[in-house]
């Protein structure tokens, strides 16, 4: 037990040290610095809510437009962020493999996590604006506004756990990435609820874990209204997969890993 | 106590893989000071890098039963483009040590001054040298991995090196990859051979240092 309490020290210790590391690296300390992180997330939100707005008019599915395209633009920036960081994160991080306490499956960890809660910094930031706005409701269930990042987090990082030790071995994986990420969209319910679906297209959308976080997120802004529909088997059956399958992969490239 | 159980490393080269090692057993015990001798590209470097968990042995097992530095070399251990300070709270950070203490010996240990806030990738190598040596004497060790670099130093930071390694930390393990007769000649208890994959323990520095001038 005492060595369980002494790992999780240094395992504590590790992922705090590598998120400074990160933010420092990656924002620096000139002005806002690591609030930069939800900047890019932000400008999405808002800009493409407001052409959806122009395009679509203020309300669709009785619910304000700007309000929809926020809920669903930022989970996704946060997913297309994390998969394209972990790319060839081990080599990229590999003079961190000098210190002993600091295993390759923590570089996975650490950037999804930061992704993810500068996101979810951006969620909050955005949706306190619209609320005062009155474009955005008070939300209907905020446990099930968490469960629902919490799924979609899950998933996202049970897929980049696969990613980073695939592109290491994969050169071509890499040049697939972005088209993938885009073609996905329509399975990751961004852009509608399933149930303003035909029936056959509900029936895929079914297999998405990313739908699931999402109808769960959306229920717990909007309730009942947007008549959301969601399981939590398959997000946590297709990430408890993944992870193990990731894990045997990211063992397999360790044992490899070349340093400099 | 390190103990290596039949060591091998290879890495892939074309087609096929470049055996570095093949099969290599070594005790280091505590306070013990081992040389590690060998032409460019035998394997020192590697075998320290093994030794230190940065790389992992392609077969066999090395335990470690104390605290081994990483290795201190040209390269790995730093983030090029953070600060000397940076880097120095990056480690007393993952290794649970008190900052300011640390900053203090390493402003101390290197006198770079002012250059400590500068990003270590605009260090010379000489100055990489006394970074990593003040940051690894900073943490303290049980046995300290040294490839090679303790040669690029000016005459004082030897002088420094020289204190706080050999006379302070004497009871320390150390590892000690050179092409320096002299420094292995005074320093070491035992010296390791490398050649072609192949390593060779002499309990007799000088014969290990005649066997490897033949080379």
């Amino acid at each position: 037990m005492n060595s369980f309490a002494a790992g999780w020290r240094i395992q504590r210790r590790v992922i705090s040290a590598l998120m400074i590391r990160e933010l420092v690296t990656r924002f620096g300390r000139e002005n806002i610095g690591f609030l930069w992180i939800m900047v890019e997330p932000l400008l999405f939100a808002v800009l493409v809510g407001l052409v959806w707005r122009v395009m679509k008019g203020p309300e669709e599915h009785g619910i304000s437009v700007i309000a929809f395209v926020a809920t669903g633009y930022i989970p996704l920036t946060f997913f297309r962020h994390a998969v394209t960081r972990s790319v060839r994160i081990f080599s990229v991080n590999s003079s961190l493999m000098y210190h002993r306490q600091i295993k390759v499956l923590d570089f996975v960890f650490v950037r999804v996590l930061i992704e993810m809660i500068g996101s979810m910094m951006a969620y909050l930031f955005i949706a306190v604006l619209l609320i005062t706005l009155d474009e955005f409701p008070i939300p209907y269930d905020m446990g099930a506004l968490i469960a629902g990042w919490a799924l979609y987090s899950l998933f996202t990082f049970a897929l980049c756990l696969i990613l980073a030790p695939l592109s290491e071995v994969n050169e071509v994986l890499e040049k697939f990435m972005p088209v993938t990420t885009y073609v996905m969209i329509p399975f990751s319910g961004t852009f509608n609820m399933t149930s303003w679906l035909t029936p056959e297209a509900q029936q895929a959308m079914y297999y998405s874990p990313f739908v699931q976080g999402m109808e769960l997120m959306r229920y717990g802004v909007f309730g009942p209204r947007v008549n959301a529909q969601w399981n939590i088997e398959v997000p946590i059956t297709a990430s408890i997969v993944l992870i193990f399958i990731g894990l045997a992969m990211c063992r397999r490239v360790r044992r490899e890993l070349v340093v400099e | 106590m390190i103990r290596c159980e039949n060591v091998t490393k290879s890495y892939p080269m074309g087609t096929g893989r470049k055996q570095v090692l093949r099969g290599l057993d070594l005790d280091i015990n505590p306070g013990e000071h081992i040389g590690f001798l060998g032409r460019n590209g035998a394997g020192k470097t590697t075998l320290i890098k093994l030794i230190g968990e940065v790389e992992m042995p392609t077969s066999g097992r090395i335990r470690r039963n104390m605290s081994v530095s990483w290795p201190l070399g040209f390269g790995g251990g730093f983030q090029g483009s953070l600060t000397g300070y940076d880097n120095a709270r990056f480690i007393a950070r993952i290794y649970g040590h008190n900052y300011s203490e640390i900053r203090e010996f390493v402003e101390d240990f290197t006198e770079l001054g002012p250059q400590l806030k500068m990003p270590v990738k605009t260090y010379s190598s000489g100055m990489r040298a006394r970074l990593a040596f003040a940051l690894s004497l900073a943490i303290e060790f049980d046995c300290y991995l040294i490839d090679e670099v303790i040669m690029v130093g000016d005459a004082n930071f030897h002088q420094k090196c020289h204190f706080e390694l050999f006379e302070k930390r004497k009871d320390r393990a150390l590892v000690l990859a050179s092409h320096s007769p002299e420094l292995i000649r005074e320093f070491c208890d035992r010296a390791l051979v490398l050649h072609q994959g192949c390593a060779t323990i002499y309990s007799d520095v000088n014969e290990a240092l005649e066997i490897y001038a033949a080379l």
